[in-house]
């Protein structure tokens, strides 16, 4: 009788560690441990736009609006944005243990920094890309400065192309970010 | 000798006859319940199956339940496909002789024409006042979102335009 509860039971471990699996994949970092900071800030920012909110606002995005329907492109795939952003009137009022937990994050699943900034006048910057094959399914940036800490984490496939094809728009600034393919029109002109 | 008896146990038997009868006749079949024994028997296999079946059932019931949920909450737009075709019912239900008032029923027929116009837009799930609200609050956020995304960004975008020049000379000077 005990081996008729196997076959069950292992199909029930099956269904919970692919589970398990799954949560393991999302891109999604976890910035809770930042929270307090908050108390220290002098401005405060902290978006938090899960993929049901996402699909509601997307269908306020005005399709006939050439700039609103290109945002609406672009958050369509998409299944969360969270951002932490913490100003302070002065230095040191954050420690780089507050971070120590996001960058563990950044570490491991499938991470890549793509690009780390380091200026001494504006503060450093990283860029990290999460890939599922060829496709960008995540973007963290970490910007760290004497006065200034934000975290941004977008959760989904992230079309950098359209990113840049936001530029000056509704308030977005102006990246200055050419495509490859604008590029190669520009040449051929 | 009388061979009746091997026929039809008739007759006198052959000692010799009589003799074999014995010792065969205890390898005789005699009826009894059938017993296997213990190492032949195939212990519980049959008790499986209807557990596989009901595990296999589950996963079936989960994942035909997950594809119905997303294929639902993908499919927004397409119930006003069904069209019902504007003019003609309008003809059908004019025929009336006593109303004579032609020239009146033909634009209220082209504005019959314009209200099955407009029921695609509005067949989008109409947004309560909670949810509208909370839409208009998730589209602030998400814009507030992408612009500081795109402001870290774009002082990514400087420094590394800022650097790339410089390192472009140095490589020339030292290849020249």
């Amino acid at each position: 009788m005990k081996t008729s509860f196997k076959t069950p039971l292992i199909a029930l471990l099956l269904i919970i560690s692919s589970a398990f699996v799954a949560k393991a994949q999302d891109t999604r970092i976890q910035m809770g441990n930042l929270d307090h900071l908050a108390a220290k800030a002098s401005e405060t920012v902290d978006v938090n736009v899960d993929e049901r909110l996402m699909k509601l606002a997307a269908r306020l995005f005005n399709d006939k609006d050439e700039d609103e329907r290109q945002i609406k492109k672009l958050i369509e795939g998409l299944k969360g944005i969270y951002v932490k952003s913490f100003e302070f009137e002065t230095e040191g009022q954050y420690l780089a243990a507050d971070l120590e937990p996001i960058r563990a994050q950044l570490r491991g699943a499938g991470w890549t920094r793509l690009v780390n900034v380091v200026s001494k006048k504006e503060g450093n910057v990283e860029v990290y890309l999460q890939f599922a094959g060829e496709m960008v399914n995540g973007l963290a940036v970490l910007h760290t400065d004497d006065k200034e800490l934000t975290v941004v984490n977008i959760v989904g496939p992230v079309n950098l192309d359209k990113l840049a094809q936001l530029e000056g728009q509704m308030g977005i600034p102006d990246l200055g970010i050419e495509s490859p393919k604008s590029k190669k029109k520009t040449n051929e002109q | 000798m009388n061979d009746d008896y091997l026929w039809d146990k008739t007759g006198e038997p052959d000692p010799q006859v009589q003799e074999l009868e014995e010792i065969l006749g205890t390898l005789r079949y005699q009826p009894k319940p059938l017993q296997i024994p213990d190492e032949l028997q195939v212990p519980q296999r049959r008790k499986y199956f209807p557990w596989l079946a009901i595990a296999a059932g589950v996963l079936l019931a989960i994942l035909a339940g997950g594809i119905w949920l997303s294929t639902r909450s993908r499919s927004d737009a397409p119930p006003q496909q069904v069209k019902v075709t504007p003019p003609e019912p309008i003809k059908e239900v004019t025929p009336s002789p006593t109303v004579q008032k032609t020239p009146e029923l033909r634009p209220n027929a082209q504005e019959m024409v314009a209200v099955h116009k407009h029921r695609p837009k509005s067949s989008t799930p109409v947004l309560s006042k909670h949810e509208r609200e909370e839409a208009l609050m998730a589209k602030e956020q998400v814009m507030l979102a992408l612009r500081v995304t795109t402001e870290k960004l774009s002082l990514v975008h400087k420094k590394t335009q800022n650097t790339y020049p410089a390192n472009q000379i140095k490589n020339q000077h030292r290849v020249g």
